[in-house]
């Protein structure tokens, strides 16, 4: 690792200083942004990534700074004006990171990241209470015409926002919108009955799902899931909504390239590994391992869905 | 059953509750230092650790800290958490008669009490008290808050003007209105502040309208605010006051319950508790001045938050604040999803953790005693050494909240406009109120608007919500009657 680290500084010749930097990356500790509270799921996926890198190898060592609120805001902008000299990178999580490009409050854009690659998803669903005569996305589409329904959201501008602004369009119906401060008081709504359906995360409601608490009707992704084989997916049904939370990491845009590759192999490699999908079934985190390049064609695509949302309805 | 509590009896558990409750203890009593941020930064390092004891010292953990944030309350009148806010003001004042070990017994007992009673519904009654909360609704929570809002004129009709106490309450939801606004996904008079867009954080206002103005009265005062001699005196083991049980157990029963219910669970239970122990007590006219019946309803009612925040975590992953978010995130690393399998394929793990809060309810239980007589000493640290190393933590307490230093500007900033309103006779205890239930209510209150199509109804048709109105009205109306008869006078 040393070797080919210092090989690859050469080879780029930008200089003697570059070289010994790259040859003697990482000197200390490398700080990884993690745009939410301590212990969430963002949280627990950085730290999967940590426990193994640091095990597996030599040298390398990582602290996490939580810079938590404002939707990530903060912290995605923390990264963006991080000192690109690879001591600092973090997560992003979607569709957040583009939502406020769009809503014009970030100061960065996608060109201040370098994208390393995505680690874990959490696809969108639609959740009925369990007594809930509605039973697919049909009956769904259905009753919102014959009288309005209340469907819960995670917030203005969320993932489950924009899906459910995705239904409306595509079923030609309107929501009475009932936006909630995070996902337990969605959970409430429906496992309550004080709702009628609401979008969410699959791992927010697989297991309410599967004790019989509240029911999920559809998967909102391309592709049923290997969690819950059965559930059909919107588009089956008649309706192409597609919404999934991802969670990956970024750097800031202009590290030098050596080291950069460095990092990104080792995301690569660790993501591979056995250990980390046994480590992250574990912690109910649903991985979708997807490269530097792929992730950023995904998120180019997302802002432009989110932008067309956007200009229709602004929040 | 047996072997469950075999586990909790070893001595490596004993030992990580041991730990957990102490550390929590001195967690809860620095301003600054919440159990929501110690339980999330220790989630991750019980990765490593056994599940069991991962999960034990944190439950120690949550029980310690919301005791711990009583001591500086009664102390320094510098609550460690907001859910003691209710215990300063009673305290405080008992600290400066040289009644303080007597206040910190009286803290403890009914901490204890109050936690433990709790747990005991926990581990009973749990699933089915979950369902029956669920029934509690956008709607219903409004009318929670407005309970908690309550204890403004509580707050004031004995000691104070009631017309400037409301004036108080108002001012704290007012500066609660910035930030984003939930419904809309606008942002109000965020001025352009990144910072702002989360709204203001309760707990640089709690520090800087307590400890900060708190060490700035100190430090203009030339000796101690309490008379070293009463407290040679008074320390001859004040016995327990007469009939502080009735408050103990209304406060614990009121704190279970509300904690049950989804929402900011402490605060407002310990504020509730206080209120109806006011009601209801003989001697009314003491409150304010250093009733003990006060803090013994206040803690009873907080500590009993924390088994009763953890029925709906555990059983249907609805965590009751955010301390048990912080906790649920910890069943979730180690592989336990909340929900019926906790208290089956888990069950080696979940009532094992459940009992160890009975040990750590003992564990702070013992520590409060012994240590009350000597803690009440820290009352006679002079000025010159008490404000500089309390006004320290202040600033790194409001700066560990988010790494930020916008919330030690923050901080300084509510002890300055603080100490203007409370020289000129408002309360600060009801802008706090009014900071940390505003939010709630408008919460509640635009949720059940929504979900009853544009209709206020809502707030009148289920029977909780109908038997709410009716503990309202007790809440207000005789107060505002004695408040009027002195008007005519």
């Amino acid at each position: 690792m040393f070797k080919k680290s210092l090989l690859a500084g050469i080879v780029l010749s930008l200089g003697l200083s570059t070289a010994v930097q790259a040859g003697e990356y990482p000197s200390k500790a490398i700080t990884i942004v993690v745009p939410s509270k301590a212990g969430g799921s963002t949280d627990r996926t950085a730290r999967l990534f940590t426990e193994l890198a640091e095990k597996n190898y030599e040298g390398f060592e990582f602290v996490i700074k939580h810079i938590p609120g404002s939707g990530g805001q903060k912290g995605f902008e923390a990264i963006a004006r991080a000192k690109a000299d690879g001591y600092t990178i973090g997560l992003n999580f979607t569709p957040q990171l583009v939502a406020h490009i769009v809503s014009k409050r970030a100061k960065y854009t996608l060109d201040s990241f370098h994208v390393m690659g995505n680690v874990a998803q959490d696809p969108g669903i639609v959740a009925v209470p369990k007594d809930s005569k509605i039973m697919n996305m049909v009956d769904l589409a259905a009753a919102a015409k014959a009288g309005s329904l209340t469907v819960a959201v995670n917030g203005i501008g969320s993932d489950d926002f924009l899906a459910a602004k995705s239904f409306e369009a595509a079923a030609g119906v309107e929501f009475n919108l009932l936006p909630t401060k995070g996902s337990t008081e969605q959970k409430a709504g429906v496992l309550g009955g004080h709702v009628d359906a609401a979008f969410m995360n699959l791992s927010q409601m697989i297991k309410q799902h599967k004790a019989g608490d509240a029911r999920i009707i559809s998967l909102l992704t391309e592709e049923r899931d290997s969690h819950l084989p059965e559930m059909a997916t919107s588009k089956e049904q008649g309706f192409d909504v597609q919404m999934r939370a991802t969670r990956g990491f970024v750097a800031p845009a202009g590290i030098d390239a050596a080291i950069q590759g460095q990092l990104d192999d080792m995301l690569t490699a660790i993501m591979a590994s056995d250990e980390f999908k046994a480590n992250a079934a574990k912690g109910n985190i649903f991985l979708l391992p997807q490269s530097g390049a792929d992730y950023l064609a995904y998120l180019k695509g997302l802002q432009a869905d989110t932008q067309a949302v956007y200009d229709k309805a602004p929040w | 059953m047996f072997e469950y509590i075999q586990i909790v009896f070893s001595f490596e558990a004993l030992l990580t509750i041991a730990i957990g409750t102490v550390a929590g203890v001195a967690i809860g009593g620095m301003p600054g230092l919440t159990a929501t941020m110690a339980v999330g930064l220790l989630v991750p390092f019980t990765y490593t650790m056994d599940p069991t004891m991962g999960l034990m010292l944190l439950g120690g953990i949550y029980c310690g800290a919301m005791y711990g944030g009583s001591i500086p309350a009664i102390l320094l009148n510098t609550p460690g958490t907001p859910a003691a806010v209710a215990t300063a003001i009673e305290g405080y004042p008992m600290s400066k008669q040289g009644r303080g070990a007597l206040a910190l017994k009286v803290s403890v007992t009914a901490s204890f009490v109050g936690g433990t009673f709790s747990v005991m519904i926990l581990l009973l009654f749990a699933p089915f008290l979950a369902r029956q909360a669920l029934a509690f609704g956008p709607a219903e929570t409004f009318l929670l808050a407005l309970m908690g809002l309550a204890g403004i004129v509580s707050i004031a009709d004995e000691n104070s003007s009631l017309i400037k106490a409301l004036i108080a309450g108002l001012i704290g939801m007012i500066i609660a209105v910035i930030g984003t606004d939930d419904m809309s996904g606008s942002l109000r008079y965020t001025m352009g502040m990144i910072e702002l867009i989360d709204g203001i954080d309760f707990m640089p206002a709690l520090i800087g309208l307590f400890s900060m103005i708190q060490m700035l009265e100190l430090a203009g005062a030339h000796s101690h605010a309490i008379d070293t001699s009463l407290i040679d005196k008074q320390n001859k083991r004040e016995p327990m006051p007469k009939g502080i049980s009735k408050h103990i157990a209304l406060g614990s029963g009121t704190g279970t319950l509300i904690g049950i219910l989804p929402g900011e669970g402490a605060t407002i239970a310990a504020f509730i508790s206080y209120n109806f122990s006011k009601r209801i007590s003989k001697v009314r006219e003491l409150f304010g001045k250093g009733n003990p019946e006060g803090i013994a309803a206040a803690e009873a009612g907080n500590n009993g938050c924390v088994g009763g925040s953890l029925v709906p975590t555990l059983t249907l992953g609805i965590p009751g604040n955010s301390v048990a978010a912080a906790l649920m995130g910890a069943f979730i690393i180690h592989g336990m999803i909340p929900g019926p399998e906790l208290f089956n394929e888990y069950a080696d793990r979940t009532y094992p953790f459940i009992i160890s809060m009975f040990v750590a309810n003992g564990v702070f239980l013992i520590v409060g005693l012994t240590f009350a007589p000597y803690l009440a000493r820290i009352a006679l640290i002079p000025p010159a050494i008490m404000v500089p190393v309390v006004s320290a933590f202040a600033v790194l307490g409001s700066y560990a909240l988010n790494n930020a230093v916008f919330d030690v500007y923050m901080m300084i900033g509510f002890a300055l406009g603080g100490l203007v309103l409370k020289k000129l006779g408002f309360s600060l205890e009801a802008l706090i109120l009014g900071l940390i239930l505003g939010p709630i209510a408008e919460g509640g209150f635009t949720q059940g608007m929504i979900i009853g199509h544009g209709s206020p109804m809502i707030f009148f048709e289920s029977s909780i919500a109908k038997v709410m109105w009716v503990i309202i009205g007790v809440l207000l109306i005789p107060p505002l009657y004695s408040y009027l008869k002195s008007k005519r006078t």
